[in-house]
């Protein structure tokens, strides 16, 4: 029978599960975090137990994410700066630079043979993370899921502060000055890549680049990121799930 | 002459039982006759007090509880290190402190220096000028005329003479000291080592707050026996393939044993300190022939802290440290806004490269609200090593 091995990344906005067969992705899940990351990954075991019909019998899980701590279920935690370059390396062989903008952090890998060469993450601080992001769209009376429609003329005005809080302030009189919805919206994800692009010029970028993270599938985030790196970047329909991967391959 | 503070301070009160303690503990030394001088830095010539018969102590508060305090005068964006001292020094919460009779400073870093201005409204204090070269003559002579001026600042405070021989006999005491404290630390050596670093840490840290020269050195001989006879019986706290981290950066203890935690939780083990707290103040031994003044200043001087441009002499002991405890990565510890380490910290970085030695760079403060962010980065450093 096929080895199964089950990784389980839960973030600060999402938890995401993934299942492996015979090291090929079998099963995936994501819910949201909430108020209780122990209960919700074990929801995610559970939906991708069920997905294959099966008991947890047997099967080795590991956790990653700033939830792992809590999850008393698995047979491993590892952080998720080393799960997410074991994933990128799976979704994209030879990968050498992973982005990751995730809920509470963004972090910049630099991996080579799907091994942690050096890392930044950013501080204490929402800066170019997707909580940013949220407070954002929120601000501008849009749902997360309909931002990236605000980026697809690829209009942009300016945003002159980097911080969450002050950035809120500052969309709020873009907005009073008449500035349309779409344009903000372009300078939000200017001054997300600006960030992350601050941490990546402290180890260095190189190709091929994978995004990760739950903004990786945001097609506006991605073209500003290539016009600011001057490299492809790539997306993989799993990009999210890096991190879960990377855990599930190391269970 | 200073007259010597004796009485408590009015809201000892207030303060909790271990406070208390702690207070009384120094009231003992006070009523006895001995005066207190307290020191913020590596690079005060502890010699002199020892000579003079005083009792020193290290004042780099190590908790955020008066930082609060210290913010109404000093600005939020410093480091915590100087703004606890200081917060200390205005609530009267720390016995050394309050019941210093002379307060010694360095003209170190930026932010310290502006603040000794302001403590100078409340204490008695004495600034060195310390040159930032270690290896002109003129810094040289400079640094030993300020030595010798704060020998006579002592002598008149207290009613003493300092004479050659009593710097001598202090020379000789404090070099034995360091010789153990590096006996000591030398042991994590040994692979694995005998202790892990929260423990050295301790050691080291609590060393400073040994005041009685003969109990503090024999105190230090049964812990180095203890250590050696457990190690020799079998006891081993650390395993073997544990990743051996060498700490470096600013002066560590107190809520910083944070990152001596998070990185010994995550599987690796410190062996070695490069900071104040450590090897930078123990690894030499102070020449103990010829002119005393001029030997302590010498001496001194040399310390290899990022605030000295340039600063080769923290380069060597760290690369010497690296090899001799046969280091695996190098985790930096900067206190926030700490700029002359958090510059030098990309110097750190090419220097260790080039070594092909890892290295993390860990900003922190004295809060413990970012255990999980260093725990996280810590983590994965020794994951990947």
């Amino acid at each position: 029978m096929e080895q199964i091995t089950i990784g389980i990344d839960c973030g600060s906005a999402a938890c995401k599960g993934i299942l492996l067969k015979g090291g090929r992705i079998a099963a995936s899940c994501v819910k949201p975090t909430g108020w209780n990351p122990k209960e919700t990954a074990r929801t995610v075991l559970e939906d991708l137990l069920q997905q294959e019909n099966r008991t947890d019998e047997g099967i080795r899980v590991a956790a990653t994410g700033y939830g792992r701590v809590g999850i008393d279920f698995a047979h491993k935690k590892i952080t998720e700066i080393t799960c997410h370059a074991a994933g990128a390396d799976y979704l994209l062989p030879e990968v050498r630079t992973i982005i990751d903008i995730g809920g509470q952090d963004s972090k910049v890998i630099s991996v080579e043979n799907g091994k942690v060469v050096s890392f930044q993450m950013n501080d204490k601080c929402a800066a170019g993370t997707g909580r940013f992001l949220e407070m954002s769209a929120h601000r501008m009376g849009v749902d997360l899921s309909d931002f990236p429609k605000l980026l697809e003329e690829g209009k942009c005005c300016s945003l002159s502060s980097m911080c969450a809080v002050f950035a809120d302030s500052e969309i709020v009189s873009l907005l009073a000055a008449g500035k349309s919805r779409e344009e903000i919206a372009g300078g939000i994800i200017q001054s997300v890549v600006t960030r992350v692009m601050a941490l990546a010029g402290r180890i260095g970028i190189e190709s091929p680049i994978l995004l990760t993270g739950g903004l990786a599938q945001f097609e506006g985030l991605r073209n500003v990121l290539e016009q600011q790196t001057g490299c492809p970047v790539n997306v993989s329909h799993y990009s999210r799930y890096a991190g879960a991967i990377g855990a599930a391959l190391k269970a | 002459m200073i007259e010597m503070k004796r009485e408590l301070p009015q809201v000892f009160e207030s303060f909790a039982e271990a406070r208390k303690n702690g207070f009384l503990a120094v009231k003992k030394i006070k009523d006895s006759g001995k005066g207190v001088v307290g020191q913020f830095c590596t690079y005060t010539p502890l010699e002199i007090f020892m000579a003079a018969g005083l009792v020193s102590v290290s004042l780099c508060s190590t908790s955020d509880e008066t930082i609060p305090d210290a913010e109404k005068e000093l600005p939020g964006n410093l480091c915590p290190l100087i703004k606890s001292s200081y917060g200390f020094a205005v609530t009267d919460k720390c016995p050394y402190m309050y019941f210093a009779d002379l307060v010694v400073g360095e003209t170190t870093c930026d932010g310290k220096v502006k603040m000794y201005e302001l403590l100078a409204k409340k204490k008695n204090l004495h600034v060195l000028q310390l040159p930032r070269n270690q290896f002109t003559p003129e810094s040289k002579a400079l640094w030993r005329s300020e030595v010798l001026r704060l020998k006579e600042r002592v002598e008149k405070d207290f009613g003493v003479t300092i004479t050659d021989e009593m710097l001598r006999d202090a020379i000789q005491k404090r070099n034995e000291e360091r010789r153990l404290l590096k006996e000591l630390y030398e042991l994590s050596t040994l692979c694995p080592p005998p202790i892990t670093g929260l423990r050295q840490l301790q050691i080291l840290f609590g060393s400073q707050f040994k005041f009685d020269w003969r109990e503090k050195t024999e105190e230090i001989q049964n812990a180095i026996h203890n250590i050696k006879a457990a190690y020799e019986a079998g006891e081993r706290p650390v395993s073997e393939g544990a990743p051996r981290i060498l700490i470096t950066g600013c002066p560590m203890g107190g809520v910083t044993e944070k990152v001596v935690k998070v990185i010994e939780e995550a599987g690796a083990v410190v062996v070695a300190y490069e900071n104040c707290t450590g090897a930078k103040q123990m690894d030499r031994q102070c020449p103990e022939e010829g002119d005393p003044i001029t030997n302590i200043a010498d001496h001194y001087l040399q310390i290899g802290c990022s605030i000295m441009t340039p600063n080769p002499n923290r380069f060597e002991l760290l690369g010497r440290l690296c090899e001799q405890f046969k280091v695996d990565g190098v985790v930096e510890m900067t206190l926030q806004a700490c700029h002359t380490y958090a510059v030098e910290s990309s110097t750190v970085k090419t220097f260790l490269k080039e070594r092909n030695i890892p290295y993390l760079q860990l900003e922190t403060d004295y809060s413990t609200a970012d255990i999980g962010q260093l725990s996280t980065r810590a983590g994965a450093f020794v994951e990947m090593l």
